[in-house]
């Protein structure tokens, strides 16, 4: 897929991936996009554009990850950026699956007592995320800032050191409960409810890569290399 | 899960090379592709765990010996498909030329990924051996992977494999994932597991 560039239209993007309406939002853009370019919106909003366009690529495109690009980023442009996934998540996305899980347990048969064990795991997983956001929020959220304050005073270059891919509960928790779904559901359920949660289970899973992919590969190489510069 | 095809593509022109990925990853994905200018790169960094080689009828030629006993997974890349090699059905080695059109270089592909070789034979998605029920009911209860080995006495290297084998067949990672599927299908009940 081609790279969005600034002077494209950005309901052209919009019009062809609908699923980055929510990163859009996120930078506050809203939709009524009219016929402005990329740039035009950027300049509006006070966005930084690389930033913004580095964002949405790294979205769209799940082979592009331009790990030097975005660690010229400041770090809190990046900390903000993860911030309002957090909020996403907790605000919406997971209300919204369990909406859909509610719906498909009481409409399935009620003896079919593998649903309300699937309603239990989504628990167990949404106890997962919503404490790893709260984590982010209380301490390393502004850890990141922290340091990053303190060095600005010194303007050293940071040295990043590379990282090892790591391997996420939270990805790993996702991707079980999708194919618990898909491949050992048994007995008698709605078949529509069940594609309503399985289709909102995998547009968090998308979102939550990207935000992995920035976490882990940008933010933690940068805070370690951070922490150094600072004992 | 469907494992990945591994495929090495052994040609000089960049473009060429780039534009076959691009094919083998709109329509065959999941693939693996490993890209060389030469052959001697693959014999520097090869463990033979390629399923398919991609290369051109001038690389084959010159390194014969080694396309030769691999012909069943090769495909030749031919500058023109003017001049068919003789194909004798059982020595055959299936080409395609680079001035074909998209549609028949993916039949052509498809038809090499139909092709039996040995490696990519993975066994049906059988249900759980007994040993391996036995694993998965001490995983959920939350023993680690020493305490398994103790406890059926078999080496730690046999339990990583029985739970590799029990990722691979049902596509689950997690503990709790797995204890959930425990659960639905009677391999334990929720008494069972201490909360």
């Amino acid at each position: 897929m081609s790279l969005v560039h600034t002077t494209i239209q950005l309901s052209e993007v919009v019009e062809v991936h609908p699923s980055l309406i929510p990163v859009i939002n996120r930078f506050g853009i809203r939709l009524g996009l009219g016929d402005r370019t990329v740039k035009d919106i950027c300049l509006e909003h006070n966005l930084d554009e690389d930033f913004f366009l580095t964002v949405i690529n790294t979205f769209l495109n799940e082979g592009y990850f331009p790990e030097k690009k975005l660690q010229t980023f400041h770090t809190s442009l990046i900390v903000d950026y993860l911030t309002k996934t957090n909020a996403y998540y907790s605000r919406f996305q997971l209300p919204n699956i369990e909406r859909h899980l509610s719906s498909f347990i009481s409409m399935s048969s009620d003896n079919n007592p593998s649903l309300a064990l699937i309603g239990k795991f989504f628990n167990s997983f949404k106890d997962e995320l919503l404490n790893r956001i709260e984590q982010d929020e209380k301490n390393w959220f502004p850890h990141c800032l922290d340091l990053n304050n303190k060095l600005k005073a010194r303007a050293e270059l940071i040295h990043l050191t590379e990282s090892e891919s790591m391997d996420d509960s939270i990805e790993a928790l996702l991707y079980d409960l999708k194919n618990i779904l898909i491949k050992h559901i048994s007995g008698s359920y709605n078949e529509n409810l069940c594609y309503a949660v399985i289709f909102s289970l995998t547009s968090l899973e998308k979102d939550i890569k990207q935000h992995n992919r920035i976490r882990y590969r940008i933010l933690e190489p940068m805070v370690k290399a951070m922490e150094k510069l600072c004992l | 899960m469907e494992s990945t095809k591994q495929i090495s593509i052994i040609l000089d022109n960049t473009l060429v090379k780039e534009g076959l990925c691009a094919i083998l990853n709109n329509y065959f994905a999941p693939i693996h592709i490993k890209q060389y200018a030469h052959l001697n790169e693959i014999l520097a960094a090869e463990n033979e765990s390629t399923d398919y080689y991609i290369t051109s009828s001038e690389a084959f030629t010159v390194d014969i010996d080694f396309f030769l006993p691999r012909r069943h997974k090769t495909l030749l890349l031919m500058q023109h498909a003017a001049t068919p090699l003789p194909q004798n059905s059982a020595h055959a080695i299936q080409s395609i030329a680079c001035n074909s059109t998209v549609e028949e270089i993916i039949e052509q592909l498809q038809t090499l990924f139909n092709r039996d070789t040995h490696t990519t034979q993975t066994e049906p998605n059988k249900g759980l051996s007994s040993r391996e029920i036995e694993v998965l009911q001490l995983v959920v209860k939350g023993f680690i992977n020493k305490e398994i080995a103790d406890k059926l006495s078999i080496s730690l290297n046999t339990v990583l494999s029985h739970r590799k084998n029990i990722t691979g067949k049902l596509g689950i990672k997690t503990v709790s994932g797995l204890t959930y599927y425990a659960i639905m299908n009677g391999i334990l009940t929720s008494d069972d597991i201490e909360s």
